[in-house]
Order: C-alpha cells, then sequence, then structure tokens
C-alpha cells in the first residue's frame, strides 16, 4: 500500500514543478517591471519566485522532514469535507461566485494569483502518494491540462465579455467592432491551422513518448477492472448513469444534448451578442449554457476521473483508493416510499395468472405516484412557468419554440433534481417498470 | 449584382496582367480607343474616378495598383464577352477582333514584356481598398457607392447584354469515318460498364451470402451452454462459490430466498448496463465497479442504479446427481420467474 521510496521518486518532478512556477513568475515579473505603474505587484512576483526557488531546493532533497507538503491535518479536513454532495454544492457556489464577482476575477493580477494559488496547492498536495497516484496516471494528465486550459479560456473570454459590458453601458461599441478587419482563408487562416497541426503533431509525439499509454491485460466478457471507468470525455455520463436508468442517461439525455445544443439558435430571440463577447445582454442564455457545460458536464468529468475509485465509490483526494470501502447506498423505489412507507400496504401487485391488460393496470397503479410527479413535472410546469416565470419568454417565443425550450430545460434540470432526490431521500427510480426496462 | 460580387483572387490577377501587358505591349501600336473603348462601353455607369484611370494606364507605363484593381472591376462589369459588344462605333470588325485578340492574349503576355506583379501586392492592395477585407454581406450597402451615375441627364445607360459567342461546331461531324469510331467506342465503354455493374453486383451479393454464412460458424469455441459444477454437498449453506466466473460468468450460490435454503446459478451481468460485478466477502454483496450497483446475496438489487434483480440460470440435478447449469435459459425475479422450479435446486 505504501511505498517507501515515493518521496524520492516524486522529488524530482517537483523540483522541476517548483522551478518551473519560479520561472514562470520571474517572466511575469520582468514584463510587470518593463510595464509603467506594477512596480508593486512585480515585486510580488519575484518574491514569490524565489520562494518558489526555495520550494524547489526543497523538494529536491527527498527527504521526508524537507519536501514541502500540506499538513496531515489539512489533508483530513478536506478528506473528510469531499463527497458528492459536498462536491456538488462546491463546484455550485464557486460557479455562482465566479459570475458574481466576475468584474473582480477577471483582473489580470487576481486571475494570476489564482493560478498561482492553484498550482502551489497542487504541487503541495502531489507530495502525498495517494493523490499523485491519481493525478499523475498518465490518462487522468489531460484532465489536469483540462481544468486549467478551460479555466484559462473562460477567463479570456469573461474578460472580454465585462470590458464590453462595461463599454456597452457607456453607450460605446464593443470591442470586437473597433477592429473588424477580416482576414483571408487561404492563406491567412490555413497557414494558421497547418503551423497549429505540425506543432500539436509534434507535441503528441513528445506527449505519447514520455507519458505511455497505459495498457492492460486483454479485455474480458467476464472480468471487468475495478474502477471502470469510461474515457474521460465520457465521465460526466457515467456519473449521469448513477442516477438514472442507461436508455435515459446513456441514450436519451445525451441525445437531448445534441439535439438542445442544435436548436439553440433557434429558440433564441435575443438579437444582441451577435459576434461580440457579453455576458449583461444574454444573462439567460449564458447561465444556462454555463451551468450545462460546467456544472452537469466538465465538474462531472473532474468528478469521474479524480474522485471516484473502486466500486464507484467516492474518495477524497487524498485517500486511499481501496476496493473495501464500505458506503451505505441503500435506495428505495418511489412506490415502495409511498405504497410500504407511507400507506403502510404491499405493493400493488397483479394476481397470479393475470391478463397482460390486467398487470399493465396494476402496474400503471403501482407506478401512480411517480407517474402523476413526472406529469406535474414535464406537462404542467411548462404552462406554469409560462404564465408566471417565462412571461416574456413566452411571448416572444410563441407556443412551440416556448415549449420545445421549457421542456429541454426541465430535461436538463432533471439530473441534478435526481442527484439531490439521491442524496436527500435515497431515491432510485421515480418510475420503476423493470418489466419493460422502463425506469426514471 | 455584378459589382457588388466580390473579385476573385485569380480576375484580379487576370486583371492586372492583362492591365500590363496592354500597358507594354498593345499601347505603341495600337490606337487608343480599339484597346479602351470596348471596357468603356460596355460599363457607361463606370464611376468617374475610374475611368480616366484606365485610360491613363492604357496610355502611360506600368499601371498603379489601383488602376488595376479599378480596370479589373470595369472588365467585371462588362463581361468577359466585351469584345463582342456591337455598341462600339468603330470600324465595324476591327475593334472586336483586337479586343478579343489582345485579352486573351494579354495573359500570356503580361508575365513576358510587362513588369512582374507579385501576388502579394496585388492582394495587399485589394485589401487596403476603403475598408479593409472583403465586405460582408450587412456592410456592402454601407460601402461608398463605388458608382455614382454620370452627369449627364440626357440618356439612361442601358445595361447592354453581350450576346453570347456562338458554340464552335464540334468538328466530329466532318468525317464519317470518327463518327464510327466513336460509336464503337461508345458500345464498347457501355458494354464495359454493364460488364462492371453486372460483376460488382454479383461479387456483392456473394459477398453478402458469405457473409450470412459467417454468421453460423461449424465450430463454436465457446464453452458449452450446460455444465456440471459438481455436487451439491460442495455449496454449503451461505457459500458463493466464484470460481465458475471466469470460464462460466456464473455465481453458484447456496443461499436463502424468501425463506427458502436454495442452490441457485447467478448471471454475472449487473443489470444496471453489463459490466461483471465483482462478490465482496466481507460486505456480503455483489458491487459493481462501473456505477456502483449493489445486489445482496440473493441477487436482489438494493444500492446505485441497477433497476432489477441479478438473472438466474437454468439450474438441475442432472442423473448422476451433479448439478448442472444450462446458461441457455435465464430467469428474472420481476417478471415472478424465480418461482419457476427449474431455475434453483432445493437444498
Amino acid at each position: 500500500m505504501h511505498n517507501p521510496f515515493f518521496l524520492k521518486d516524486v522529488a524530482g518532478f517537483l523540483g522541476g514543478y517548483y522551478t518551473f512556477l519560479a520561472i514562470m513568475n520571474a517572466v511575469a515579473a520582468l514584463l510587470l517591471w518593463r510595464k509603467k505603474g506594477q512596480t508593486g505587484w512585480s515585486l510580488v512576483w519575484t518574491v514569490f519566485a524565489g520562494a518558489m526557488m526555495i520550494l524547489a531546493s526543497m523538494a529536491l532533497s527527498g527527504a521526508e522532514s524537507l519536501v514541502p507538503a500540506l499538513p496531515e491535518a489539512a489533508r483530513s479536513f478536506v478528506n473528510r469535507l469531499s463527497g458528492p454532495v459536498a462536491y456538488t454544492v462546491g463546484t455550485t457556489a464557486l460557479f455562482v461566485i465566479l459570475f458574481v464577482f466576475r468584474k473582480f476575477f477577471v483582473q489580470p493580477m487576481v486571475a494570476w494569483s489564482v493560478l498561482n494559488i492553484a498550482l502551489l496547492l497542487m504541487g503541495l498536495a502531489m507530495a502525498n502518494e495517494d493523490f499523485a497516484a491519481i493525478v499523475m496516471k498518465p490518462d487522468n494528465v489531460p484532465i489536469v491540462g483540462l481544468v486549467f486550459l478551460l479555466a484559462f479560456f473562460t477567463w479570456v473570454a469573461t474578460k472580454q465579455a465585462v470590458v464590453n459590458d462595461e463599454r456597452i453601458a457607456q453607450g460605446l461599441p464593443p470591442m470586437e467592432k473597433l477592429d473588424d478587419e477580416k482576414v483571408l482563408v487561404w492563406p491567412d487562416l490555413v497557414y494558421t491551422e497547418l503551423i497549429c497541426m505540425v506543432a500539436v503533431s509534434a507535441f503528441l509525439l513528445v506527449w505519447a513518448i514520455f507519458l505511455p499509454a497505459p495498457l492492460e491485460e486483454p479485455a474480458s466478457s467476464v472480468k471487468t477492472p475495478n474502477p471502470s471507468k469510461a474515457p474521460w470525455y465520457f465521465l460526466g455520463l457515467q456519473e449521469m448513469l448513477v442516477y438514472f436508468d442507461p436508455w435515459y442517461a446513456g441514450v436519451v439525455l445525451p441525445s437531448l444534448v445534441v439535439f438542445g445544443l442544435m436548436a439553440m439558435p433557434y429558440l433564441d430571440f435575443n438579437k444582441k451578442g451577435n459576434g461580440y463577447y457579453s455576458i449583461e445582454e444574454r444573462k439567460f442564455s449564458y447561465l444556462v449554457y454555463q451551468f450545462g457545460f460546467f456544472e452537469l458536464w466538465i465538474t462531472l468529468i473532474i468528478l469521474g476521473t479524480f474522485l471516484r475509485g473502486p466500486n464507484w465509490n467516492f474518495f477524497g483526494p487524498f485517500e486511499h483508493w481501496t476496493p473495501y470501502k464500505v458506503e451505505v447506498l441503500n435506495n428505495v423505489d418511489l412506490n415502495q416510499m409511498f405504497w410500504v412507507n407511507l400507506l403502510d400496504r404491499p405493493l400493488p401487485r397483479a394476481p397470479q395468472g393475470a391478463g397482460t391488460l390486467a398487470q399493465i393496470g396494476y402496474i400503471l397503479l403501482r407506478e401512480a405516484p411517480g407517474l402523476i410527479a413526472l406529469g406535474v413535472y414535464l406537462v404542467v410546469l411548462p404552462p406554469l412557468l409560462a404564465v408566471t416565470v417565462f412571461r416574456g419568454f413566452f411571448a416572444k417565443m410563441g407556443f412551440i419554440r416556448y415549449m420545445i425550450m421549457a421542456n429541454l430545460m426541465l430535461l436538463m434540470l432533471s439530473l441534478p433534481i435526481k442527484m439531490i432526490l439521491r442524496w436527500t431521500f435515497n431515491l432510485k427510480y421515480i418510475l420503476s417498470i423493470p418489466e419493460f426496462s422502463l425506469n426514471f | 449584382m455584378a459589382e457588388k460580387k466580390k473579385m476573385s483572387v485569380a480576375e484580379i490577377l487576370a486583371a492586372a496582367r492583362a492591365a500590363d501587358g496592354k500597358g507594354a505591349a498593345a499601347n505603341p501600336a495600337a490606337p487608343e480607343p480599339v484597346a479602351e473603348e470596348p471596357a468603356a462601353a460596355g460599363a457607361p455607369a463606370e464611376q468617374p474616378a475610374a475611368k480616366p484611370k484606365p485610360a491613363a494606364a492604357g496610355a502611360g507605363g506600368r499601371p498603379s495598383v489601383a488602376d488595376i484593381l479599378a480596370m479589373a472591376r470595369a472588365k467585371k462589369e462588362s463581361g468577359e464577352s466585351a469584345a463582342a459588344t456591337p455598341a462600339a462605333p468603330k470600324p465595324p470588325a476591327k475593334p472586336a477582333a483586337k479586343a478579343a485578340a489582345a485579352k486573351p492574349a494579354a495573359p500570356k503576355d503580361g508575365p513576358k514584356t510587362g513588369v512582374q506583379r507579385d501576388t502579394a501586392s496585388i492582394l495587399a492592395a485589394a485589401r487596403a481598398g476603403a475598408k479593409p477585407g472583403p465586405v460582408s454581406k450587412a456592410e456592402a450597402p454601407a460601402r461608398p457607392a463605388p458608382r455614382p451615375k454620370p452627369p449627364v441627364a440626357g440618356e439612361k445607360p442601358v445595361a447592354v447584354v453581350p450576346p453570347r459567342p456562338a458554340k464552335p461546331e464540334p468538328q466530329a461531324k466532318k468525317g464519317g469515318d470518327e463518327e464510327d469510331r466513336r460509336g464503337f467506342l461508345q458500345i464498347a465503354l457501355g458494354t464495359a460498364m454493364a460488364t462492371g455493374f453486372t460483376a460488382l453486383s454479383v461479387t456483392g451479393g456473394l459477398f453478402t451470402l458469405g457473409l450470412a454464412r459467417f454468421l453460423f460458424p461449424n465450430v463454436l469455441a465457446e464453452p458449452p451452454s450446460k455444465f456440471k459444477v459438481g455436487f451439491k454437498d460442495a455449496f454449503p449453506a451461505g457459500k458463493v462459490e466464484t470460481k465458475y466466473v471466469p470460464q462460466y460468468g456464473v455465481w453458484v450460490v447456496n443461499g436463502d430466498f424468501n425463506g427458502l435454503q436454495q442452490i441457485y446459478a447467478l448471471k454475472t451481468v449487473c443489470t444496471h448496463l453489463g459490466c461483471t460485478p465483482s462478490w465482496l466477502e466481507a460486505e456480503q454483496k455483489f458491487k459493481c465497479p462501473c456505477h456502483g450497483s449493489g445486489f445482496y446475496k440473493d441477487g436482489i438489487n438494493f444500492e446505485g442504479p441497477a433497476p432489477r434483480p441479478l438473472e438466474r440460470y437454468a439450474i438441475r440435478i442432472a442423473d448422476d446427481g451433479q448439478l448442472e447449469i444450462d446458461k441457455s435459459r435465464a430467469f428474472q425475479e420481476e417478471l415472478g420467474q424465480w418461482a419457476d422450479p427449474d431455475s434453483f435446486v432445493t437444498v
């Protein structure tokens, strides 16, 4: 379980890692020094770079007392805090904070500080064997890259949107309209693409050589690796499958994602924000999209990659992945809750030898609470929303477009709702008809 | 309409070369109107600014980039068949012929006689217009109208539609021999095509048949669906036998279901998405590594997303007293099939 040589193995990497941080900050400090009025920040990053150099030399020693690491108390605190509920609530809170205080976070120095803190914490955490085993696993390295790349690109877009929003508020045209030069596809774009293609191919070659793909034993239909993980881009789907039946989470919801994305331009009635970044002018679209993308796709990928271990149990970042972890996950269907727990009666069950129609009748009776709940959710709720929250939307979109939009949104929200119901009430399925493989 | 259309790079280049060629070669020899008039006549609505420039270019040495562009536009206006415009008040055949000769010849002459213009400078000039870059649809109307109407109010410019040049007669009609040969070729080619397609469909059909045959192999390398697992006393109460999983994909369990002690064979396929759960002896449950579904020892699902219990295979006591499992039949609890006496052996 415990590798006595772990720290020695990781020392070289950590030394390089901290040296990289130091060089990165030294360059930043130099660039800031040349700019006027940024001397204070320049000094801050110079000091930070020096500190990183000290950490690098400590890490290179490889001695247990010297390699910088998170204290045991912090690690166990993080482990104790982490769980699917805390994770989802935490990421949602983070999403809200980032959105509300976006004007603060788009400042370059704030973003740079956040990046440095994140990288430093990651370096400190990597001195832990369990954390390093997951983060430095060759197939998880791209996900680490994804986290930082995604943060960067979101930051760039948000920054431009914030600048544009301020300009629009002052009555100025957005930045994109100032420098409106268009370039030719050939040669400008095609050359750029060619160069990118060559560079990325070279990068991938080097990557493939230094981080070989983990090959496993030949596949067997009666042996499933534990944990068994989908390719990283499907880990969001795999997480959805924990809460739903395969036909819904594996077929219906992904198709709805694709169709929903295709339908977006036709549902959108907001003419603003065309060709430039803006948040204020398209708050609804922005929030819905970012919620679907970040909350329901990216964070689930990260959850599936780093925090789901053997038996698909949830493991804290510093927890050892043992297949013997016991988690109580007893789940109950809604029919059970209603008939047995609430009314204290056995489930309605067709008598032996009943005809098909009678059996279907009994099934419908058994599933009545689920059917009513689903009916209210998908049939009653959209018109109700149309006359209350989405009154303006309904007026602008018309009946058909509004109904499509409302249903797509409700089906998207069915995932977080189902997750919350699972955590709070241990609800397995709202609609449970295993006779016809129909569960929801 | 035509002027709104963007010029392709090829058109710009052709125009530039033509201008070079004209400026260098055609100028001293040809009288000016001959070279210039057809183009100008074809585009009477040409902007006044642009009009003198081509003339100057034609007259003088190298045309400037702006001239080239203007000319290119004018050329585009007047159409490629400007040569055929009948409106030219010149000696009847001459200008047309000359212009026609000059035009196709010019691109060839250009590189030799005129000063070579490189693509980059022409493209750069094309971009450095009133607004840099190509024009989007939305912007096009907002552009300063490049062609104000000529101040002469009397005549309305007539859009001259040049007649199409007559198609040259196909020469094949001349000789009878060639006709025969072509006909022969056609027949041969047609026959070849027919042969080819026939061969293709026959091959395709045979291939499909072979593929269908492939689905029914002579020998199946998989273990038989019926197999024996030993005598009853090899399975003490409460035991989950996992040694048949790698080969047969089955757990043999001596367990308690609804108060009855039974030996049954559970299929090792999770009812959620088909992974193979593992038996956790310490926790006395089957646990799926894919999505965390859990099943009791009797196969009933109790945690995670699995919607129904594990399935059972048929099991019976064979004539020699051994337990025999038949994988060709499965029993599902939710359909009430576990009551079937074939799905278990009473201990």
